[in-house]
C-alpha cells in the first residue's frame, strides 16, 4: 500500500475576517497550498472539506472560487475534529489506490455564527440544563486541581506559554504575550477558568495537499513530509462513571496512531494538541502518554513544554493563542507540523524536529466521553 | 416551594418524569442482561450489546463529582448558575444545575438531592418543570 505524503500546505491568518466567508478563506488557503506544492492545480483529483457551522456544500463553494469545481468532494463534519477527519478521509482515498493527489480543506467563519461560549447541540439533554464547553472543562479543571494538587497559577502558565508562542506566529489570532497575572485577572468565564484560559472565536482556513508515493516521486518538490498515521476514534458510552481527569479516548486513539506509525510516545519531538481550554492541554498530553498523569503542570513550570524544552507543546500558539476556527483547526495543526519539520517556522522553530504529532478532540454528547478524537503523526 | 394546581409538565419528558403529585425522577435504561444503567434512555446496552433494556427511575440522591459557576452562556440561560455532575448509586453521572446554595457551600463528594423546579417554558408560554440538585440528603424530589 502506498504511503501518504504532505506536499503542499496553505493557511490564512487566523482571527476576525469580517469581509470574508468560509469559502473565501478556504479558497485563499487552497491557492496557497497549490503554490506551496508548486504543482499544476489540475493534478488534484479529489477533495475533502471539514467544517462545522458553515452550511451545505461549503467545500464545493471553495472549489468554485478557484476553478476546481467538478472534482469529487465530500464535506466532513466531526465537531472540532472535522478538519483532521477530512485529512484522514483524503489519506484513505489515496491509500485505497483511488487517487494520487487529494486536497484536504478545513475552514470556518465562526465569528458570523457564534459569540461567546460554544454549547453542545441544542437537542442534547446536557445542553438543555445549561452545559457550555467552558463549563464542562471548568468542571474537569476543578476535579484535576482537587485530585493532583494543581494550583490556579500553574494552570495559568499554559495560556502564558501558548500566547508567547503565538506572538511568534504571524498567522496567529493573538500576537501579544501575557503574564500569569493577566490570566488571573481576566474575566471569569466558568470558575475556575477565565477568559485567557479559553480559545477564542476565530475565522480561518487551512489546506494540505496529499500525494501517493508515485505522484510524490514525480511531482513533489523535495519538501514533503510523510503522514505516517491518521487515527480516529469515537468516545464510548461507559457502563459506569469514569474519571474526567484522564482521557481513555485520547489514549486509545494515540495507541492506534503510534502502532500505525511504528513509533512510541518517547519518539515524539513536539506536538500540537487540542487546547480548547488551558486544562484541556493537560488532559491531552497526559492521555497521549507524553507526560505522566498528574505531572504536566509541573513540567510546564520547568519549561519542558516550551520551545527549546524537552517536548514543545503547541509551538504554533495552539487553539488558545493561534485561534480555533473549528473546521480549520485540525488542518492548521498539520500545517504547523509540516512547517516545523521543514524548518520553516522562523523564530518559533524547534531545532532538529523529526517526528510531530497532532491531536484533536471535539464534540460533546450526553454519556459519551468525547465525540470525535484524531491523532496524526508526521515524520520527516 | 409548594406544588401548583396546574398539572406540571416535564421540560424533557424522555429524561425527567414528573408525576401528578409533584414528585418525579430522572429516567434511564437498565440492561436486564448485565445490570448496567444508562442515562439517558438507550436502545441497546453498551456493555453487553443486549437490546433487552427497561426504562427505570433513578435514585434521587447522589454525590457531587465536580462543579463550576458558569458566568457566560447562551441567551436561554440567565448567568451566573452553578453547573455540576452528580454520581447516582446506579452508576450514572448526571449533569445538572445546582440550586439552593452558594458555591462556597459545595465540596466534591458531598451528598446531593434531585429537586424538581420550574425550568423554562414551552412554546405556548406554559411553565415547565425541570430539575436541579440541592446539597443534602433525604430529598423527595418535590417541586
Amino acid at each position: 500500500m502506498t504511503q501518504v505524503h504532505v506536499v503542499g500546505v496553505g493557511m490564512t491568518r487566523f482571527g476576525r475576517h469580517p469581509d470574508s466567508d468560509a469559502a473565501d478563506l478556504g479558497a485563499a488557503a487552497l491557492m496557497e497550498a497549490i503554490a506551496d506544492a508548486d504543482i499544476d492545480p489540475r493534478l488534484i483529483e479529489a477533495a475533502y472539506c471539514g467544517h462545522v457551522f458553515q452550511g451545505m456544500v461549503t467545500g464545493q463553494r471553495v472549489l468554485a472560487q478557484v476553478g476546481l469545481a467538478g472534482l469529487p468532494l465530500a464535506n466532513v463534519e466531526n465537531a472540532c475534529s472535522s478538519g483532521a477527519t477530512a485529512i484522514r478521509e483524503a489519506s484513505f482515498s489515496i491509500r485505497a489506490g483511488e487517487y494520487d493527489v487529494v486536497a484536504a480543506i478545513g475552514t470556518e467563519h465562526l465569528t458570523s455564527q457564534f459569540r461567546g461560549a460554544l454549547t453542545p447541540d441544542p437537542s442534547d439533554p446536557e445542553a438543555a440544563v445549561g452545559a457550555t464547553m467552558p463549563g464542562v472543562y471548568a468542571m474537569r479543571a476543578r476535579r484535576y486541581m482537587e485530585e493532583f494538587g494543581m494550583t490556579r497559577e500553574q494552570l495559568a502558565l499554559i495560556p502564558v506559554k501558548n500566547k508567547a508562542n503565538a506572538a511568534r506566529n504571524p498567522l496567529a489570532h493573538f500576537r501579544k504575550e501575557i503574564s500569569v497575572a493577566d490570566v488571573l485577572e481576566s474575566r471569569p468565564i466558568a470558575d475556575p477558568l477565565r477568559l485567557h484560559d479559553c480559545s477564542p472565536v476565530t475565522d480561518g482556513s487551512a489546506v494540505v495537499i496529499l500525494m501517493s508515493d508515485r505522484a510524490a516521486a514525480r511531482h513533489a518538490n523535495g519538501r514533503s513530509v510523510r503522514l505516517a498515521a491518521s487515527a480516529l476514534r469515537t468516545g464510548s458510552v461507559d457502563t459506569e462513571p469514569t474519571s474526567m481527569t484522564f482521557e481513555p479516548l485520547t489514549r486509545d486513539t494515540a495507541r492506534d496512531a503510534y502502532e500505525k506509525a511504528g513509533i512510541g510516545p518517547e519518539d515524539v519531538d513536539f506536538c500540537e494538541v487540542h487546547d480548547c481550554f488551558s486544562i484541556a492541554e493537560v488532559l491531552r498530553v497526559e492521555g497521549l502518554g507524553l507526560f505522566p498523569q498528574g505531572e504536566y503542570p509541573i513540567a510546564v513550570e520547568r519549561g519542558e513544554a516550551s520551545i527549546g524544552g524537552r517536548l514543545p507543546v503547541n509551538p504554533s500558539g495552539g487553539l488558545i493563542g493561534k485561534g480555533h476556527p473549528l473546521g480549520g483547526t485540525g488542518v492548521a495543526q498539520v500545517v504547523e507540523l509540516v512547517r516545523q519539520l521543514r524548518g520553516e517556522s522562523g523564530e518559533r522553530q524547534i531545532e532538529g524536529a523529526r517526528v510531530g504529532l497532532a491531536h484533536c478532540r471535539g464534540g460533546k454528547a450526553v454519556g459519551i466521553e468525547g465525540a470525535a478524537c484524531t491523532v496524526q503523526i508526521l515524520i520527516r | 416551594m409548594s406544588a401548583t394546581a396546574a398539572p406540571a409538565k416535564s421540560f424533557r419528558p424522555v429524561e425527567l418524569e414528573v408525576r401528578e403529585d409533584g414528585t418525579g425522577n430522572l429516567l434511564g435504561s437498565r440492561c436486564r442482561s448485565c445490570g448496567a444503567h444508562f442515562f439517558p434512555v438507550r436502545q441497546a446496552c453498551s456493555g453487553c450489546l443486549s437490546q433487552d433494556l427497561e426504562t427505570v427511575r433513578f435514585s434521587t440522591e447522589g454525590t457531587l463529582y465536580t462543579f463550576s459557576v458558569v458566568r457566560q452562556s447562551t441567551p436561554d440561560f440567565e448567568v451566573p448558575y452553578i453547573l455540576g455532575y452528580v454520581d447516582l448509586p446506579e452508576g450514572v453521572r448526571i449533569m445538572g444545575q445546582i440550586g439552593g446554595c452558594e458555591p462556597d457551600d459545595l465540596a466534591l463528594g458531598m451528598t446531593m438531592t434531585l429537586s424538581l423546579e420550574p425550568f423554562g417554558e414551552d412554546v405556548e408560554g406554559n411553565e415547565l418543570i425541570g430539575y436541579r440538585f440541592r446539597p443534602g440528603g433525604a430529598g423527595e424530589g418535590r417541586p
